[in-house]
């Protein structure tokens, strides 16, 4: 149900089980966080099809790439700060760069949680604010950012039937599920959750129920915001994001990540190519996080402007900047 | 079955030579890595991995993973003899819109792993044995690593990954060449133990300084220690480690970097360096010149032959050349296949059975499975069709072909057709029948003859000068153009055999650098021999070379 606060975890262990009762091809590994990720539960059912490496990241991509190139669809998982934090030559010489025949990558599906800041209490050193840049730079890598449940569960699905090489970053704490349950998704499509005229608020993750809090709270105020998900990072919505800028004059992008190469750096750079227009990036302002306990999580997004207030603020300073 | 030591052995010599072309062609690349793992590569590809070189996406194939990358012009060299590729595609290495690039790339059907990045490919390799595994398939996955390589931590993940899932349809392969890119790995990060001062050959000799095989043990492994040149002892460390099961295998192959190649061996400046072009036909004679010593057991106690080949063992003789005389084709009796059975089991070095006796083709089989894994049959007891018979008997156990021929005779006119299918030809240099003759003289001008003659006839094997072989005379034997020794009374009838055997390799050294020089002169007057001379800059080599030269008057 919109609203309900739902675990993303959970949904990803879940979908996992599912696929594998469904598909014999796929295996899922992990580094000593299964039971935090929710995928032990696809070992007890399916133990001849799922690796706990330890604490060896750079292992884990790697073992992962051997099954793959074996013809296995692997799932590989812990949390962002130790997988595009920590191996990025692994996951791109070993994943992203070897291309058999006219394939282009190997087929493992990195799904990592405790993206961004809202990891809160485990502090600064586990706060991947990084990985959209790192991941979206590399050829052949598939980035998303899904939302909510509803995203987790079905481009699980998605992923394992797609071929190559996906990251897909979820978010540690409960998230408020912001789709239908009829939602379709499809990689490289944004998703228009409400439309506007004077503003587009493009977001990801967690900041798409800011968008959509700010668009609520705007209309008060007689502006109309139109709000889209651009959960697909890499590939980007290009024709969505030019009609959207085409309409509406300016954007505004809300991610939980560094601005610098993030989300909002990826939207400006389809934007200025194809219809400029002013563009306000709210998201981590080039530095680091640190702890907050899951009730003081929303004091840290404060402290980094991430919020609907702060959205909307954004919004109504570029409209004013509009040709 | 036999070794197939001459097919593996052939195969190295192309490979090298290959290397060679391919990098100095290029203008770049890393031979020293190429050669220190050559022989690894040949037993692998040539004895133990299954694969179709005109479906390289075969299912039932095994997997070749050459964790150290940088290395690829030796695996491409392999993969351009099994059929992959032209030779000639060897030429594209490194350029522009080639498949071969500077490191192995599934660009290139057939290699399975994208090496290059250090420390992966084990990681890799487990996970392709685990989908094996899942798969219920019998592939074998054979990994070849560098050990500079292993100073990457994610090498011992694997290695625990490896232990915890009992990956034993993985073979691990150490190249333990002792050297990485900046210097020697005692220097760098030791494995073993730290190097003091420069000599390495001390560290590589001597086996109570060695511990990586420790780590590995410690880690859950079945570790094999070889010296990695030699393909006996490469096959049967490949052969325990598959039958071996519940945990997976390192052999760890001591090699020498550069090996084959004097100047690029055991010198860090040739890990990453392709030679120049005006060396290249040098450089190949060297390779071509590879010499092997054959000690005959009969010179020694024939009561207590199990004592000689022990000794022949710790001697490091390259075969142990056993005397079958059947007291027809000549006078004298030694033994015959069964006695050769009973030695077997005592050595891996490869038995080097000269069959003197009259009609070869009733017996060859009982001698193939007596453990042969060279059998020479006399030309003057042969026809076209019984040597034919004979040969495919050989050929169809992995046995090396060989035709010896007495003093007085000379290779056969029926023999001619056979000549490119030869391993090896024996050519008497004393009436056979017993030990310690003296040398006849004519047979220089014999071998010389025979050569020239072989060469025109398409021989890829090797001549070995047999009887009255001894220090004075073995320098003219390898100048004539043979390449494999047998030693009679001149090294099993020495106390010392380890140190005969030294001596007579120090002899073709010497042989082989003096004809070496002579080829740099022929090519490029004294200016290439002097820069020739300038490429040997490790131990004794260059003052040696200089000798030679001023000897010659090319200095």
């Amino acid at each position: 149900m919109i609203g309900d606060m739902t675990d993303m975890r959970t949904a990803y262990g879940k979908a996992l089980v599912e696929l594998g009762e469904q598909n014999p091809n796929i295996v899922v590994l992990g580094a000593d966080t299964t039971d935090s990720l929710k995928t032990a539960d696809f070992g007890k059912k399916f133990p001849n099809r799922f690796f706990n490496v330890g604490i060896a990241e750079a292992n884990l991509v790697s073992v992962a790439a051997g099954l793959a190139i074996s013809g296995k669809t692997a799932f590989a998982s812990t949390y962002a700060i130790f997988l595009p934090g920590r191996c990025v030559d692994q996951i791109r010489n070993a994943i992203a760069y070897p291309s058999p025949g006219d394939k282009k990558g190997l087929n493992v599906k990195l799904v990592v949680s405790h993206g961004g800041i809202s990891v809160g209490a485990d502090g600064g050193s586990h706060q991947q604010v990084e990985d959209i840049a790192i991941m979206r730079v590399i050829p052949n890598m598939t980035v998303l950012i899904p939302a909510d449940t509803v995203a987790v569960s079905k481009l699980t699905w998605i992923i394992s039937q797609r071929y190559g090489p996906h990251y897909m970053r979820l978010t540690r704490s409960a998230s408020p599920v912001v789709h239908q349950d009829s939602q379709e998704f499809e990689i490289g499509k944004g998703i228009t959750l409400r439309e506007g005229a004077d503003c587009t608020l493009a977001a990801c993750g967690l900041t798409v129920k800011m968008a959509l809090d700010a668009a609520g709270s705007l209309k008060q105020e007689g502006i109309s915001c139109k709000v889209i998900d651009m959960f697909s990072i890499k590939p980007i919505d290009s024709e969505l994001l030019e009609k959207s800028a085409r309409e509406t004059g300016c954007i505004v992008t809300c991610e939980e990540h560094n601005i610098v190469g993030g989300f909002g750096s990826a939207i400006s750079e389809v934007v200025s190519e194809l219809y400029p227009v002013p563009i306000k990036r709210i998201g981590v302002n080039d530095r680091f996080g640190e702890s907050a306990r899951d009730a003081e999580i929303p004091l840290l997004l404060e402290k980094h402007g991430i919020t609907s207030l702060n959205i909307a603020k954004a919004a109504k300073e570029i409209i004013g900047k509009k040709k | 079955m036999g070794l197939n030591y001459y097919q593996i052995k052939k195969n190295v010599r192309r490979a090298r030579k290959l290397v060679i072309r391919a990098t100095s062609n290029a203008g770049s690349g890393h031979p020293g890595g190429s050669f220190s793992m050559a022989e690894i590569m040949g037993c692998i590809f040539f004895k133990y991995l299954k694969y179709d070189p005109k479906n390289p996406n075969w299912e039932g194939r095994d997997k070749l993973v050459l964790s150290k990358g940088h290395a690829s012009p030796g695996l491409f060299s392999n993969m351009a003899l099994a059929g992959y590729f032209d030779p000639s595609e060897l030429d594209t290495l490194r350029k522009f819109g080639s498949r071969l690039q500077g490191h192995p790339d599934l660009k290139c059907p057939g290699v399975e792993f994208c090496g290059g990045s250090l420390g992966i490919g084990l990681s890799f390799s487990v996970g392709s044995a685990l989908a094996a595994r899942i798969d219920g398939k019998p592939t074998r996955i054979f990994t070849v690593m560098g050990d500079g390589e292993t100073d990457e931590g994610q090498v011992w993940e694997a290695a625990m990954t490896g232990a915890k899932y009992k990956v034993d349809n993985l073979t691990a392969i150490l190249d333990r060449n002792f050297i990485q890119q900046d210097s020697y790995t005692e220097k760098i990060m030791p494995l073993d133990e730290e190097l003091v001062g420069d000599d390495l050959s001390e560290m590589w000799k001597d086996a109570s300084r060695w511990k990586t095989g420790d780590k590995w043990r410690s880690f859950g492994w079945n570790v094999i220690d070889i010296d990695g040149h030699r393909i006996e002892q490469l096959d049967h460390a490949i052969k325990k480690a598959t039958q071996t099961k519940g945990v997976p295998s390192i052999i760890i192959a001591r090699t020498i970097k550069g090996k084959g190649v004097e100047h690029m061996e055991d010198n860090p400046k040739w890990h990453g360096q392709a030679p120049k072009k005006e060396f290249v036909p040098i450089i190949d004679m060297e390779i071509d010149s590879q010499a092997m010593i054959a000690p005959s057991i009969i010179a020694g106690d024939m009561t207590n032959l199990e004592n000689e080949v022990k000794r022949c063992t710790n001697g490091r003789a390259d075969y142990i050349h056993l005397d079958v005389m059947d007291g027809m084709f000549v006078p004298s009796k030694t033994f015959d296949h069964n006695k050769i059975r009973e030695l077997r089991p005592l050595t891996v070095i490869p038995f080097d059975t000269h069959l003197m006796i009259n009609e070869p083709v009733k017996y060859v089989k009982d001698y193939v499975d007596a453990g042969s894994d060279i059998v020479t049959v006399h030309a003057e007891v042969c026809d076209a069709s019984s040597f034919g018979q004979i040969h495919d008997t050989l050929k169809a156990n992995q046995v090396g072909v060989g035709l010896a021929i007495n003093p007085d005779t000379n290779l056969p006119e029926w023999a001619i057709p056979f000549i490119p299918k030869l391993d090896q030809i024996i050519v008497m240099s004393v009436v056979p029948g017993k030990s310690g003759q003296k040398y006849i003289e004519s047979t220089h001008e014999k071998t010389q003859r025979l050569v020239s003659m072989l060469n025109q006839n398409g021989f890829d094997g090797y001549i070995e000068a047999d009887g009255g072989v001894t220090l004075d005379n073995i320098g003219s034997c390898f100048a004539d153009g043979a390449r494999a020794f047998v030693g009679g009374s001149a090294i099993i009838g020495q106390q010392d055999v380890r140190g005969i055997i030294r001596e007579f390799r120090n002899k073709i050294a010497y042989a082989r650098r003096r004809g070496l020089i002579q080829k740099a002169h022929e090519l490029g007057g004294n200016e290439l021999v002097a820069k020739w001379i300038d490429l040997h800059t490790i131990g004794e080599k260059r003052n040696h070379l200089t000798a030679i030269a001023r000897e010659l008057g090319f200095a």
